[in-house]
């Protein structure tokens, strides 16, 4: 297990994290609009989704790619025109953790991040085959 | 809220493009057919409020160990 602490906002400064835009927020987190993406070689493949405003608080990310190699979330041409997304190339995928009480963890599939390379706009999207996926996908952890 | 009484069979059509159809009542069950343009995304509202309840428990404060992942 690594213990870490929260990043602080000085050490995003140091790693020059990506802002990411999100014009809609999460859901359930609608008022919150940007965010910086840490991602630290120690902690890979975990990354910190990190508020830019209000408590400044972080969700952890993952790209699917460590979790479900054939993860294919099937986004709908109103959320690809909304991204300007014109080849899935364009599209970066972060899906949530939850980290559980009994160290065990999951991970949100049925609602990722998408967010378009070039502009770093993203948007938390429901795939038009949300019913494939599951909300909480067990991390295999050891 | 806009309230219609509709029998098995019957639809109704919203703005023009997105068609509503009630197929099959089965006891306290409504089977329902939509008709909508691919960009109009059409889902259950409990899949909204699942993951919004799900980025809620997400959320981390503090400091946590991470987990690590199982080779595969």
């Amino acid at each position: 297990m690594n213990t870490m602490e929260l990043p602080e906002t000085e050490i995003v400064a140091e790693n020059k994290p990506e802002v990411i835009q999100l014009p809609l927020g999460l859901l359930g987190f609608e008022q919150i609009k940007n965010y910086a993406l840490l991602a630290r070689p120690e902690e890979e493949p975990f990354m910190w989704f990190q508020m830019l405003e209000g408590a400044k608080q972080s969700f952890l990310v993952i790209s699917p790619a460590f979790v479900l190699p054939d993860y294919q979330p099937d986004i709908s041409n109103d959320d690809a025109e909304f991204l300007g997304l014109t080849s899935p190339d364009d599209a970066m995928l972060l899906n949530i953790v939850t980290l559980r009480a009994n160290g065990q963890a999951t991970v949100n599939l049925k609602g990722p991040i998408v967010i378009n390379r070039h502009t770093l706009i993203g948007k938390q999207v429901i795939p038009n085959n949300v019913a494939q996926y599951t909300l909480q996908h067990p991390l295999p952890v050891s | 809220m806009l309230i219609l009484s509709r029998k098995p069979g019957e639809s109704i059509v919203i703005d023009g493009r997105i068609t509503v159809k009630v197929m099959r009542v089965e006891g306290d069950v409504v089977k329902i057919g939509i008709e909508a343009p691919a960009e109009v995304p059409v889902h259950r509202a409990e899949v909204y409020a699942e993951i919004q309840k799900n980025n809620q428990e997400a959320l981390v404060n503090g400091g946590v160990k991470l987990p690590r992942l199982a080779k595969r």
